[in-house]
């Protein structure tokens, strides 16, 4: 399989939705619910027409094949780029995560133990970039191609062997980049509010049944003890009350 | 140019639960009160509002309302043979901001710690012999008892109105309670939370192994409640925001809640926000306290507020550090095990084990902060340590507290990170699964202390506090014999899976979360030699300055640290009335 361009995916992801939930017994009821509802059609463009803040053509291609990856169009989600998690990304590099807010970053800078925590003299923007930068060079090194160029199970096979620090890079910790930047970011884009820019149509929400708002459940709390709760399958997000 | 302000009587340095606890008692005798805060007022803001207030992303995962790591944050190395190195963006604890502090951004659990633990060192040596306590453990009693603590944290769970079911009153066990808990003189306020199904599953499992569960003290409000003070609470809500969140319906029990609403109306009290105390003014040969100088963030003016008491009651780590800038006491020294200040820097040893149902229907949404069931059977020195190679325990909890998407949700061991698999795992467990976690006591090691880093300062200037820590033996020990107990459980729930079973390991990882309980410090005791106040919270070398919070506990329990940090509070305002009145050591 090809990695999917963004504007061919939900073409492709209605196919798939509609066989495994015809298959019935791979997903529950709750799952083959959210599938339908994510499927929707919205007036919403799409997430590759919308302009980067941070993220330069290049890098946005990196970043697109990424989460199409780490998000493949399946019978639980659109792609990742369709769920926004390509604008989540870009967005917090943008902000002030990206520029580093909160975090001490006087001088001496030296390296140390993993547990104590990241310690770069480079912002969060700045070492997503370098780390972009770094693994490209190791894919065309050891794959010919850079990352975005990839088949599906090559990119794959190249994202398990930098999470488990497989792949060296001469100066760029890999393994550092993607499992204390890279991977942080794909959660948060995946199931934080919609308002930031991933978990489009709060898909991510209704794949595993979180309500979200407004989550005044002081009845609730004894009516659904161990029953399914309702609004599981039609999650409210702080747009729907702003 | 320092700006010398007028003097006043009480100066509280932290505007968090202590300071509140305190200005209530000397308010009501018409004592002046000024506490300085060095954040600002949450009460008004998108925080304490819906719908922002729902938002995990810039609260938790963001660490909207904690101490901002740019401006200070501490250094971190595992022993004193390494060289410590900033903790450039802290996950592992969460030191509060604002009006409120930490207590503002807390779950809600308000235990009472056991009988026994204020006098620790002498049950263990009674109950094992002297030799029981390692040389590297300077476990140490607290110079007070819970007996004298015992009415106010009765006034603290009143005026908190806590929730939950006594176990002990009297001497008296009650069925329902927990029946190792210290004896009380009332029920609770209030009754228990409702616990969901994931408490239903665990108090079953730990009945069946004949242990018995009881709900968890939470300060997360089961009803209307009116306090003593006139102050209300409002019903939960069990929105699963409690933790790292306000409560924007005034039903968790907090600081900005239910004090300083009160202190702000009475003309004794005032509190300046954006106010960063700098240094303890102290005069050496006079052994006495001047007051504290400040910078005001908003005007970039910095004062010296003079002050007949000084009273420390910022967080566990400023308490430390202010003590270690302004010189006062002598710094602790690992190598000779002389000096007290730093000394018995304690953290909490937790572990936890997830179970998955495929039929049951968890809903982790569906809770509050505090609505976990506990069993107490193995916390501490509940149960016979002398065949152990440990001393300590943990209690053992279930429930979630929220279940918020970002960060609340598990999977079954070798799930994939990402990818369908990882999705279609999600999706299947994210509503049958929760989590059985041991909180683990935490004693003091003589290598786990406190010292002003050498290389590196914070945003104005002073040296950052350094933090030199690990678990040791003991607590590892500890949490995997423990841990085990709770894998025990998490079986006889015949889950249709469950995590691997592990305790702690260390090294101490700062990268996570692992719970915000730093203890110790400025220690309390009844020798000067072994400690940094008295049992009155009176500093040995100045008898006009105090220090409060949970920087003076000289162990850390396997309880959640806060109620016996209110009593210390709330005795500590009684004192400072009778300290004005006639000054000099308090006895």
């Amino acid at each position: 399989m090809k990695i999917q361009k963004p504007t061919g995916g939900r073409r492709k992801f209605l196919v798939q939705a509609a066989s495994v939930a015809g298959a019935g017994s791979l997903v529950s009821a709750g799952v083959s619910a959210a599938i339908a509802a994510a499927a929707e059609p919205t007036s919403e463009p799409a997430a590759a027409s919308m302009p980067y803040q941070s993220l330069g053509p290049d890098e946005a291609t990196f970043v697109e094949a990424l989460v199409n990856i780490m998000c493949p169009a399946d019978a639980y989600s659109p792609s990742g780029v369709e769920c926004g998690l390509a604008t989540y990304i870009d967005r917090q590099l943008a902000g002030p995560f990206g520029k580093g807010a909160g975090r001490y970053q006087n001088a001496p800078f030296r390296s140390g133990k993993p547990e104590l925590g990241l310690q770069l003299p480079l912002t969060p923007e700045q070492f997503f970039k370098v780390g972009i930068a770094a693994a490209n060079e190791v894919c065309v090194r050891d794959r010919g191609k850079p990352f975005d160029q990839l088949a599906a199970a090559d990119a794959e096979r190249f994202l398990q062997a930098v999470q488990s620090d497989h792949v060296l890079h001469d100066r760029v910790s890999l393994w550092s980049w993607f499992n204390e930047v890279v991977y942080r970011l794909f959660v948060e884009a995946c199931f934080a509010d919609p308002m930031y820019g991933g978990n489009r149509n709060a898909v991510f929400w209704k794949m595993i049944g979180y309500p979200g708002l407004p989550a005044s459940h002081g009845l609730d709390v004894v009516r659904y003890r161990g029953k399914p709760y309702p609004q599981a399958k039609d999650p409210k997000t702080l747009a729907d009350f702003t | 140019m320092v700006k010398k302000l007028p003097k006043r009587t009480v100066v509280i340095v932290g505007g968090g639960l202590c300071a509140g606890l305190i200005s209530r008692q000397l308010t009501a005798g018409g004592i002046d009160v000024l506490v300085l805060e060095r954040g600002g007022d949450h009460a008004d803001g998108a925080e304490a509002r819906l719908p922002n207030q729902r938002d995990e992303l810039r609260w938790s995962v963001r660490q909207g309302l904690m101490q901002n790591w740019q401006r200070e944050t501490y250094t971190l190395r595992h022993s004193r043979a390494e060289e410590s190195l900033p903790i450039r963006w802290n996950e592992a604890f969460l030191p509060g901001e604002g009006v409120g502090g930490a207590a503002s951004h807390w779950n809600g659990c308000a235990w009472r710690w056991a009988e026994y633990d204020p006098i620790v060192r002498t049950r263990y040596e009674s109950r094992y012999g002297k030799a029981a306590i390692p040389a590297d453990m300077p476990l140490q009693d607290w110079g007070t008892t819970y007996g004298e603590l015992e009415p106010y944290h009765d006034l603290f769970e009143k005026l908190f109105g806590l929730s939950g079911k006594a176990g002990n009153i009297k001497g008296a066990i009650q069925p329902g309670g927990n029946p190792f808990e210290a004896p009380r003189r009332d029920e609770y306020p209030q009754k228990p939370l409702e616990i969901g199904e994931a408490g239903i599953i665990f108090k079953t499992a730990a009945e069946s192994l004949g242990y018995q569960p009881f709900p968890q003290p939470a300060a997360n409000s089961s009803g209307p409640y009116l306090n003593p003070d006139g102050q209300r609470l409002s019903q939960c809500q069990y929105c699963g925001h409690c933790e790292r969140f306000i409560c924007e319906a005034h039903a968790k029990a907090t600081p900005d809640t239910l004090l300083y609403p009160l202190l702000r109306k009475r003309s004794q009290f005032e509190i300046r926000t954006y106010a960063q105390v700098l240094k303890i003014g102290y005069e050496r040969r006079a052994k006495r306290a001047t007051g504290v100088r400040y910078l005001d963030l908003k005007s970039g003016e910095e004062y010296e507020q003079p002050a007949d008491i000084v009273v420390m009651a910022a967080f566990t780590m400023t308490n430390t550090r202010l003590l270690l800038l302004g010189g006062i006491g002598e710094a602790y020294n690992p190598a000779t095990g002389h000096g007290t200040v730093g000394k018995n820097f304690c953290y909490q040893t937790l572990s936890g084990v997830s179970v998955f149902f495929k039929d049951r229907w968890i809903n982790p949404f569906l809770a509050a902060g505090g609505s976990g069931t506990v069993i107490d059977e193995f916390n501490n020195d509940n149960f016979d340590h002398s065949a152990l190679p440990f001393l300590g325990g943990a209690s053992i909890s279930a429930g979630p507290t929220g279940g918020r998407p970002i960060r609340g949700r598990s999977t079954p061991p070798g799930t994939p990170r990402w990818g369908t698999a990882w999705k279609k795992a999600t999706a299947e467990w994210y509503a049958h699964s929760f989590g059985v976690g041991a909180q683990g006591s935490c004693y003091p090691h003589r290598e786990n202390f406190l010292d002003l880093d050498p290389a590196y300062n914070d945003a104005y200037g002073q040296p950052l506090l350094r933090l030199t820590f690990d678990f040791r033996d003991n607590e590892v020990r500890m949490s995997q014999w423990v841990t085990q107990k709770v894998g025990e459980i998490c079986k006889a729930m015949a889950p249709d899976l469950i995590s691997s079973v592990e305790g702690t390991q260390g090294p101490f990882d700062t990268r996570y979360y692992n719970t915000s309980h730093v203890t110790g410090g400025t220690i309390m005791g009844a020798e000067p030699r072994f400690s940094v106040v008295s049992p009155h919270l009176q500093h040995w070398d100045a008898e006009n300055l105090f220090v409060v919070g949970a920087s003076v506990y000289p162990h850390n329990s396997g309880y959640n640290p806060t109620g016996p940090l209110a009593a210390l509070a709330l005795r500590l305002g009684d004192d400072l009335s009778r300290y004005i009145k006639r000054p000099g050591m308090l006895s």
